[in-house]
């Protein structure tokens, strides 16, 4: 069964003379708890489709079905919701609140329901998986950029969440980092079961079994 | 949530602390001139409240002083039923006393703001009383006001005073004119007034700073002492049944149409007309500082939201609602009023404590805990007010849009 689906989704962006369309119409099937690759030269649209997938835009045409349900027919709370349950994602940079310490980062998604005692416990548990059990009070500034993007993927994971979206999530570290955080990302997708999809530009990463979509001028390459 | 909002304002000292004091300052204006019209209520409520007659004067007349009435009217009231009592008076504006004239008090005063304030309120008055009727008055303001024996406040007029140089004094007057040994003036001692001297018989005081500024003396030495050989200022009428003073007052001014009967009733009203306009002047003034404080608190509500926006996308992605981040900004914000809040009642609080110490003559500033609540209401709902466009703004954006933006 697959878990995430597009139907010939295209993507315009108006700019200052007119239309600009990066996707023209895109259509692909991830299976549940596989791992895979959106790759593509720069400005091709890979980040776009993330995007998409994730309920974090909205597709100019075509349709967005995720474990199920068309993204592109619910309404901005439904998709708030859908976002906090469903979706883990992690950028490339930037991805912390700085007034927050590593733990209370990893607690964000939960902060407006309010923390009970086992979300915190878990929370602290995926930090000491990720290799932070020691710097749970420490604030992004404090932390190097490995260091971050580990709490990052610890908050993306800790909801449990059917899909975790990653956009060049090693692109600013140097390439042992890179690899320590692309290696944990791995072994808790396997753990979870959760569907992976990456975008890169590094392809070490790509592992046989996994899936590989390539993108170019805003087409998928068969 | 609530202390991530709480920190979120912490960690911008400066700006923080500057919306601050625009937001507190006027707070501290509303709760300072509202405590300023609170005083001045209680002030001339307390004046009035010791007056239980009904004084006759000429129309349109704000006071005694800038009355003038016919020698006969207060026969012609008299045979008015109801009446009991017509004690005729008049008043003027002190000649210099102990050789100190209006015009040198207020040169010597000039340099002070509070005690030209004062001079201009406390400008020595005259009243002669006619004490043959003025004897049989209930409620005499200053014969009532007369400090007792055991602080030696003498006695007061009566009919033995007609045409006689004894003069009652206020105990701020005692101390303002002092004897030449430099004690304050006490029964038995003589104070010049004009060119004359007079005896010191008694001292009153009413604790109003609108009643204390008067001298009292017989009507036949008030009129050589004001140069005033004829007429009357005012007439002061005690009815034989207090609670009807309204009704006969009416029966007064019907039958003379060219004079004013107020009871104490209507002076409060009036003056409660006359503070109705001046609260609404308050309000709109404070209403101008306030939309001030608004303009401070959505300029950094509104900086600090902007800078922030990529932060309230990743909160976003992280399955916060729009209406979550609509939540933290407003919150964050309700906290600035309620800490400008507190900041501006507290300062207020001691403001008038301070301002307090300054005055005199029964004009106090007066903070009641329901200004103080409202205060608090005004600044927490300003700044909440003041938050919630930057808010809006905040909220609106879609994930992406918000921290592509927040990071160009
Ligand atoms: N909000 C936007 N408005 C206008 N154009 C946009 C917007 N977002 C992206 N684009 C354009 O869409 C194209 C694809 O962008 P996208 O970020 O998806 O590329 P990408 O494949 O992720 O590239 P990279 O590998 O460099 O990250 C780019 O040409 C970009 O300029
Ligand atoms: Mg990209």
């Amino acid at each position: 069964m697959s878990m995430i689906e597009t139907h010939d989704v295209t993507k315009s962006y108006r700019s200052g003379e007119g239309v600009m369309e990066i996707l023209h119409g895109v259509s692909l099937s991830i299976p549940a708890g596989q791992c895979a690759f959106i790759v593509g030269p720069s400005g091709s649209g890979k980040s776009t489709l993330l995007h998409l997938i994730g309920a974090m835009d909205q597709p100019t045409k075509g349709r967005v079905v995720i474990d199920g349900q068309d993204l592109t027919k619910m309404t901005e709370p439904q998709k708030d919701l859908f976002r906090r349950d469903k979706i883990g994602i992690i950028f490339q940079a930037f991805n912390l609140v700085g007034n927050l310490t590593a733990l209370e980062n990893v607690l964000v998604p939960f902060l407006p329901r309010g923390i009970t005692p086992e979300l915190r416990d878990r929370a602290k548990a995926m930090l000491t998986k990720v290799g932070l059990g020691h710097r749970l009070t420490h604030r992004p500034i404090q932390m190097s950029g490995g260091e971050q993007q580990r709490v990052a993927i610890a908050r993306a994971l800790v909801k449990n969440p059917q899909v975790v979206l990653a956009d060049e999530p090693t692109g600013q570290l140097d390439t042992r980092t890179g690899e320590d955080v692309f290696r944990i990302l791995r072994e808790l997708q396997r753990e979870l079961g959760t569907t992976l999809v990456v975008v890169t530009h590094d392809r070490r990463f790509i592992q046989p079994q996994d899936l590989v979509l390539e993108i170019e001028d805003g087409l998928l390459k068969k | 949530m609530w202390r991530f909002a709480w920190r979120n304002i912490l960690t911008r000292p400066t700006r923080t602390f500057l919306a601050l004091i625009g937001l507190s300052i006027p707070i501290l204006g509303v709760v300072g001139l509202f405590s300023l019209s609170n005083g001045l209520r209680m002030l001339v409520g307390n004046t009035l409240n010791q007056i239980q007659g009904v004084i006759v004067l000429r129309n349109n007349a704000p006071s005694p002083v800038f009355s003038d009435i016919p020698a006969d009217l207060p026969d012609k009231i008299r045979s008015i039923p109801g009446v009991k009592i017509v004690s005729p008076e008049i008043w003027g504006i002190s000649p210099p006393i102990e050789n100190t004239s209006l015009i040198a008090r207020t040169l010597n005063n000039l340099g002070d703001q509070q005690k030209r304030m004062q001079s201009f309120l406390d400008t020595p008055v005259v009243t002669g009383q006619d004490t043959i009727t003025h004897a049989k008055i209930t409620t005499s303001v200053y014969r009532k006001a007369l400090l007792p024996a055991a602080e030696n406040g003498g006695r007061y007029l009566n009919e033995t005073d007609r045409g006689s140089k004894n003069v009652v004094l206020s105990k701020k007057f005692a101390n303002q004119f002092k004897n030449s040994d430099n004690s304050p003036k006490k029964p038995g001692d003589k104070v010049k007034i004009g060119n004359e001297q007079f005896n010191v018989i008694g001292i009153y005081h009413t604790n109003s700073m609108l009643l204390d500024g008067v001298i009292v003396m017989d009507i036949e030495t008030a009129r050589r002492v004001l140069n005033r050989p004829n007429g009357l200022s005012d007439v002061y009428v005690e009815m034989n049944d207090p609670v009807k003073s309204d009704e006969v007052a009416q029966l007064i001014e019907k039958s003379f149409p060219d004079f004013d009967a107020r009871s104490m009733n209507e002076f409060q009203n009036s003056f409660g007309n006359l503070m109705g306009q001046l609260d609404r002047v308050l309000g709109l003034t404070v209403s101008l500082a306030l939309a001030v404080g608004v303009v401070g608190i959505v300029n950094t509500m509104l900086m600090s939201t902007l800078e922030r926006i990529a932060e309230f996308g990743i909160l976003r992605t992280n399955g916060w609602s729009q209406n979550h981040v609509l939540g933290l900004v407003t919150l964050e914000s309700a906290y600035m009023g309620l800490i400008a809040g507190v900041m501006g009642c507290g300062l207020a609080l001691v403001g008038v404590n301070i301002a307090n110490q300054f005055l005199s003559g029964g004009l106090q500033l007066v903070v009641t805990p329901y200004l103080l609540f409202l205060g608090m209401i005004l600044s927490v709902v300003t700044g909440t007010l003041g938050g919630l466009y930057p808010a809006w703004k905040a909220a609106r954006l879609a994930p992406m849009e918000a921290i592509r933006f927040g990071h160009r």
